[in-house]
């Protein structure tokens, strides 16, 4: 009889104990966080493309988790554009990459993984500009100038700039991201072509005066998780 | 609640990059500005009664049609190498032709490019009322001082 309760005791104890480990060992589960790569492209170049014939455009994302709120960030495209303006027309063709970090200010729940981040760039690009043609601005009508068309083509430019990024990432399905971000751009230097101006850098888009510029990304991205860590 | 968030910001953001920045507010492409002086007196101011201005082939210009005034700012051919013009003071007429190179310089954005007038000369002119013609700045980049004298 004793035995027998004695034997009781101890398989309870030993009950709860395992009931216990394996409530811990749930949590643990759920507390992992998964560091990987991420690799998407911007979905609203092809989009662009689509409606505009001239503008051609592509660019991939990429960002590696290397802290638990910090992320390196390199995003590498090309672009292919022809602007129109009043008195001008001109063709931008080159390709750039930025290279930066995130830093996710968001306090996910447990098992999301979700981001609001600022970040920081460096962008270079390399390109070519053509004037298509123009047409010389007169005030009056008096004499009315004849657009011409130098085609003339200025190659082997360059730009360097800073990016500020703000940004959101939504993770919709397993490892698949969904991310919105706007991007103020600075520019630092850039070899202008001779009697012409870079009033579109790839990567940089529009020069706003004062050598600003603002961008937007619209991402699909793909994370492949390579290790888990615990929180 | 987030999901409209969302769309309002990239309703917003679209609407902003398709706005239009700026226009054009520099100077463009100078005009040919003559001022009219005493032939007696080379150093004083004296007007021209106008009875109108107009080049080779083209109606008068609107705000020199009877004036009487010291100084014309008159468009030279951006087309061509050369303009020839008619000033007709008082009844008489006198033609003078503009000979110059051109050069197109790249202004900005909004306003694009300005053709500047360089080595301007004077090909051949008439002298009915014109008694004499002093060419006093042969590039033409801005049109805030005189850059011929015409003396009569």
């Amino acid at each position: 009889m004793t035995q027998r309760h004695i034997f009781l005791f101890f398989i309870s104890i030993l009950f709860t104990i395992t009931v216990n480990s394996q409530v811990k060992e749930q949590d643990t589960i759920k507390n992992k966080e998964k560091y990987g790569l991420r690799i998407g492209v911007d979905l609203s170049r092809p989009i662009n493309s689509f409606f505009e014939t001239e503008n051609k455009g592509l660019e991939i994302v990429t960002d590696f988790r290397v802290l638990r709120n910090y992320y390196a960030a390199v995003e590498l495209g090309f672009l292919d554009k022809t602007t129109n303006e009043d008195y001008l027309n001109f063709t931008t063709k080159g390709s750039y990459i930025k290279a930066g970090f995130n830093y996710n200010a968001y306090e996910n729940w447990i098992g999301m993984s979700n981001e609001i981040y600022i970040g920081l760039r460096y962008g270079f690009s390399l390109f070519n500009q053509t004037l298509n043609s123009y047409t010389p601005n007169v005030y009056g009508t008096y004499f009315i100038p004849e657009a011409l068309e130098p085609n003339s083509e200025f190659k082997d430019l360059n730009a360097h700039w800073v990016e500020f990024v703000f940004g959101m990432k939504v993770e919709t399905f397993n490892n698949l991201y969904l991310g919105v971000s706007v991007s103020f751009n600075n520019l630092i230097s850039t070899t202008d072509p001779d009697n012409f101006k870079n009033l579109q850098v790839p990567g940089f888009n529009r020069v706003f005066l004062n050598n600003k510029g603002v961008g937007f990304n619209y991402t699909l991205s793909y994370l492949i998780p390579i290790i888990k860590k615990d929180k | 609640m987030k999901k409209y968030i969302t769309v309002i910001i990239v309703s917003l953001l679209t609407f902003l990059s398709c706005e239009k920045d700026d226009i054009c507010i520099e100077t463009t492409t100078p005009s040919l500005v003559i001022r009219f002086y005493n032939n007696d007196i080379q150093t004083d101011v004296k007007n021209v009664l106008l009875d109108s201005v107009w080049a080779l082939d083209k109606n008068g210009i609107e705000q020199y049609k009877s004036v009487s005034i010291d100084s014309i700012v008159i468009p030279l051919n951006l087309n061509e190498n050369s303009t020839t013009y008619i000033i007709e003071n008082n009844s008489s007429k006198d033609t003078i032709k503009f000979i110059y190179d051109r050069k197109d310089v790249f202004v900005s954005r909004s306003c694009g490019y300005k053709t500047i007038f360089e080595n301007l000369q004077i090909d051949n002119n008439s002298i009915n009322w014109i008694k004499n013609i002093n060419i006093n700045n042969t590039i033409i980049e801005n049109d805030t001082a005189a850059h011929i004298s015409i003396f009569h």
